[in-house]
């Protein structure tokens, strides 16, 4: 998100879901919609059905390349230089929106100056992309009377992972494919309620509503609201909490309804890092391998016992009902905290998750409007300010957020591993269609476990023949972290060169080898790119 | 309309003829489905024509049956359209419902929605809301028919190939009651990657719809990739027609078809 | 007889679609796409279809557990709550609020994560909290 509130302002969804239905041209990149997002896809499936132009760019034939008119495999994380060499084709051929970029933005020289080296062959040779192919996508994105970028973890899990998202931030700018209807840079959050984590500030540098906590205005004005002397020192960020449990300046952790031990990159490095804590607690709904290693557990209760909103990717605040009691003793979340914190000598006493909300709505600019009462019906999307805001169903028209958008130059740059002779093949993760995130609740559906009970590896079929697999035989594959058995499949849906494995499998899990090199700014693992080596296992 | 329902509603609860009545409320800004067990509270009831005729149906015989699964003694009352009474027909039919253990509260469709359905019969036999629509036939089915065999293929496949498999189609439908279902059978079709197996999971279900579709919609309505089932199924329901001159739900309550197997006449 | 419906939001990815739980007699037995939802207009996917399986799943944690000779042991609120206090005080005390970091939580509500942010830097004092949105 930091990408996009770099270049526009605001770090969030700029377009509603729906109105990609009426998206002249769809650029969907790093994105496995049909399976990770699929009441995205229906709008892209739609737009499709409305005669858009669909553009897949997916280093694996994902399914909705059914769907594409152009399906491009770039070599796993050029994002960058490929981004750059669309804009190389639209500057030369003048397909650019000059008065967009004279009204609305800043930075465009320094822009031009670097697209300019990306010419079409060079781009050609580093994203392994035809030069036809970046031709066509170009004059497809850029004519097009509305056109939407989708992107999901394809470009962010990487070492440049806000770099690629600045990328795409400058192409719409560049062609006016913003602050409209059916227009955009559209990231699809891939938790229910990530959006709604990082609107209520559970980030190191920002209060809610991403007001930056060393700002003294900020920090005068939560001091007031909350009666409690703050700290202006920017927080830990995950891999930072877990280099301070390592070099022991962080001695304790409470997590609440996450799984590090099988989310985060590196689990051997995790593990260790989580067993040298003084204190780990974990709140969550079922023992993870993460509570298995906590010093206390404590049992939430499931969405279906609880009241309150939860905030989806495209920013629209949603109600949560209680449907059931909690089950056994387990407690909702917010009567945990509130208790604990009471108890710790810091007393809150509310009464219902609506009166929290209220509060929400009193330090948070963009929830100002969004009480319980006015989510009845079809929700707010926020930016909400005030009782009688509408709510907010595209964002920048007219105006970003910053004022003038802003454009990044940025140059191509490698991942932070690269294949060689030791690790001579690709690894990217991702999800399917069944599961979710580390299994905790997926893997515990009868129905969901059975379509899908274990993990596998994706790997090309001539691939499989030099190293004498065939499909169901189990592999070792290793990389420079650690080892995992796991079971092939063989398929074209990856190149040869690369392989592909799902991430919700603790007993085949693929972050045991993937890398935690990650952004410099966002700080996201790039779980997209590794190498690993493989073996026919005995 | 939803007026004349509330009546009939009121005075079967009141009467205690029924336990409670399987409908449709809008309650918290969206139409859902709901048991309205209090005579003196059907507040939010409504038909289900929120924006257009028929835009938030559901399928209350499916529901009707989990609940009679639990309480096997009650006598619920449900909301039925046409479609909705040839599905509880053919229920009784193969005893997932006892007849007499439901009462229906009929309601007549819209010619709109008459038309956007192709439907042969908008109308249960008694009603007591609404006025009987003209019947419309399969127009949907005619243009395919009117393809080449090769192109047809060629449409269907690229229908299936946006199935995300979410079951949906299974899930809503009114006549899905097996316990073991087929799509499920790791002899018949394989796990894993999408789209689901083309175009056997979805060849697979049309032939099982065969002579228990009651063309109700609901499967085309829940498909997030908007693939046209429906119009699949009703030319499953012509060919059976065809064949066996038997089209469910039509027929009085309880019958079902003659076939004839391995030389013999099996009359139910 | 308790036959419910009750209208809500999913709990899996970032599209945030409605849909209405069926509960029977205390257990949630279903789950129905809400046909008027402006996200999912009465679709869903496999994983929506089923997020009611998970809810009764015997495997749920019913009870806060405390470590006790390396085991996690079945405790009452009053112990486990009362441990978790003495504990971040003494470890905020030895060695200041920088010690301590909280992880919120992309699955949990936005009022939950409120009240966590708020705990963490207000009642803790220190802004070492974050959540797996870079996952």
């Amino acid at each position: 998100m930091a990408g996009l509130a770099a270049a526009f302002g605001s770090g969030a969804m700029t377009n509603s879901i729906a109105e990609l239905e009426d998206a002249d041209c769809i650029l969907v990149i790093g994105s496995n919609t049909t399976s990770s997002h699929p009441l995205v896809a229906t709008r892209i499936f739609r737009a499709k059905e409305k005669g858009a132009k669909v553009i897949v760019v997916d280093p694996r034939k994902i399914q909705l390349v059914h769907q594409a008119d152009l399906h491009v495999r770039h070599n796993l994380g050029t994002d960058v230089a490929l981004v750059n060499g669309i804009m190389h084709v639209i500057l030369a051929n003048g397909w650019h929106n000059q008065a967009f970029v004279d009204e609305r933005t800043e930075g465009f020289e320094e822009l031009r100056g670097v697209v300019e080296q990306y010419t079409p062959e060079r781009t050609a040779e580093i994203t392994g992309v035809s030069v036809e192919d970046i031709r066509t996508m170009a004059e497809w994105y850029a004519k097009a009377r509305a056109s939407s970028i989708v992107y999901c973890m394809g470009i962010t899990q990487h070492t440049t992972g806000v770099d690629n998202v600045k990328s795409l931030a400058n192409l719409a700018m560049l062609t006016g494919h913003i602050g409209r209807e059916s227009t955009g840079v559209n990231p699809l959050r891939g938790q229910n309620n990530v959006q709604g984590a990082c609107d209520m500030g559970g980030l190191p540098n920002v209060y809610p509503g991403y007001q930056a906590v060393n700002v003294p205005e900020n920090r005068e004005k939560f001091e007031k609201v909350w009666n409690a002397k703050l700290s202006d020192k920017v927080g830990l960020t995950i891999p930072g909490i877990l280099e301070g449990l390592n070099s022991g300046s962080v001695k304790a952790v409470y997590v609440v309804g996450e799984n590090p031990m099988v989310s985060d990159p590196d689990i051997h490095h995790v593990e260790k890092a989580l067993r040298s804590a003084e204190l780990l607690v974990v709140q969550d709904i079922f023992l993870t391998p993460t509570a298995e290693l906590a010093h206390v557990v404590l049992p939430g209760a499931s969405f279906a016992e609880k009241d309150g909103t939860f905030s989806n990717t495209e920013r629209r605040v949603q109600r949560v009902r209680q449907a059931i009691k909690p089950i056994g003793q387990a407690r909702a979340d917010w009567e945990i905290i509130q208790d604990l914190s009471t108890r710790f000598g810091y007393p809150m006493n509310y009464e219902s998750p609506a009166a929290i909300l209220d509060e929400v709505a009193q330090v948070t600019p963009s929830y100002g409007g969004i009480t319980f009462d006015r989510l009845e019906g079809d929700g707010l999307s926020w930016p909400c300010p005030n009782s009688e805001h509408p709510g907010t169903k595209f964002l920048h028209a007219g105006r970003f957020s910053r004022g003038l958008g802003l454009f990044h130059a940025i140059e191509y740059k490698p991942p932070a591993e690269v294949v060689d002779v030791d690790y001579p093949f690709w690894l990217t993760t991702g999800r399917v269609h069944v599961h979710y995130h580390t299994g905790t609740m997926t893997r515990n559906s009868p129905s969901l476990h059975e379509e899908m009970p274990e993990g596998f590896l994706e790997i090309n079929p001539q691939d499989a023949r030099t190293l004498g697999v065939k499909s169901g035989d189990t592999v070792r594959v290793s990389s420079r972290r650690g080892e995992v058995l796991v079971r092939v499949d063989l398929t074209t849906r990856v190149r040869q060169g690369m392989v592909f494995m799902p991430f919700h499998f603790v007993e085949s899990c693929a972050n045991i080898l993937t890398n935690p090199a990650h952004d410099p700014i966002a700080k996201i693992p790039e779980y997209k790119v590794c190498a690993v080596t493989l073996e026919k296992a005995a | 309309m939803v007026e004349k329902i509330k009546t009939e509603v009121q005075q079967l609860l009141i009467s205690g003829k029924i336990k409670g009545f399987l409908g449709l409320r809008e309650q918290h800004g969206q139409v859902g489905p709901y048991l309205f067990t209090d005579a003196q509270d059907l507040e939010g009831m409504v038909i289900g024509d929120r924006l257009k005729p028929g835009d938030s149906r559901y399928p209350l015989n499916k529901q009707l049956m989990r609940i009679a699964r639990c309480y096997p003694d009650e006598v619920f009352g449900v909301m039925v359209r046409g479609c909705d009474e040839r599905g509880l027909r053919t229920l009784f039919g193969s005893n997932q419902l006892n007849p007499e253990k439901v009462v229906s509260v009929g309601i007549a469709c819209p010619q709109e929605l008459a038309d956007a359905c192709e439907c042969l019969k908008p109308f249960p036999d008694e009603f007591v809301a609404g006025e009987p629509a003209e019947a419309r036939s399969f127009q949907t089915v005619a243009k395919l028919d009117a393809m080449e065999i090769e192109d047809r293929f060629k449409v269907w496949l690229a229908e299936f190939s946006r199935c995300i498999k979410c079951y949906g189609c299974r899930n809503i439908c009114p006549m899905c009651y097996c316990k073991d279902c087929t799509l499920e059978s790791r002899d018949f079709l394989a796990i894993g990657s999408l789209p689901a197996e083309n175009p056997i999971f979805h060849l697979t279900r049309a032939i099982h719809m065969a002579g228990r579709c009651i063309d109700c919609g609901l499967c085309n309505e829940v498909c997030p990739a908007d693939i046209p089932l429906r119009t699949l199924y009703k030319k499953i329901a012509d060919i059976v027609e065809e064949e066996f001159h038997y089209r469910p739900g039509y027929g009085e309550a309880g019958t079902r078809p003659s076939f004839k197997i391995l030389g013999e006449d099996l009359q139910h | 007889m308790e036959y419910r419906t009750v209208l809500t939001t999913c709990t899996y990815c970032g599209c945030g679609c409605g849909l209405y739980l069926e509960v029977m007699d205390g257990h949630v037995v279903n789950t129905i796409p809400c046909k008027t939802s402006p996200v999912n207009e009465g679709k869903l996917c496999v994983k929506g279809w089923n997020v009611h399986e998970f809810v009764h799943s015997p495997k749920r944690l019913t009870q806060p557990l405390l470590r006790k000779n390396g085991e996690l042991t079945p405790v009452s609120w009053d112990e486990a709550l009362d441990f978790t206090v003495k504990r971040l005080r003494e470890i905020r005390e030895a060695h200041g609020s920088d010690c301590l970091a909280f992880l919120a939580s992309a699955k949990v509500t936005n009022e939950e994560n409120y009240l966590i942010q708020k705990f963490a830097r207000a009642a803790v004092g220190t802004n070492n909290i974050d959540h797996c949105a870079r996952l």
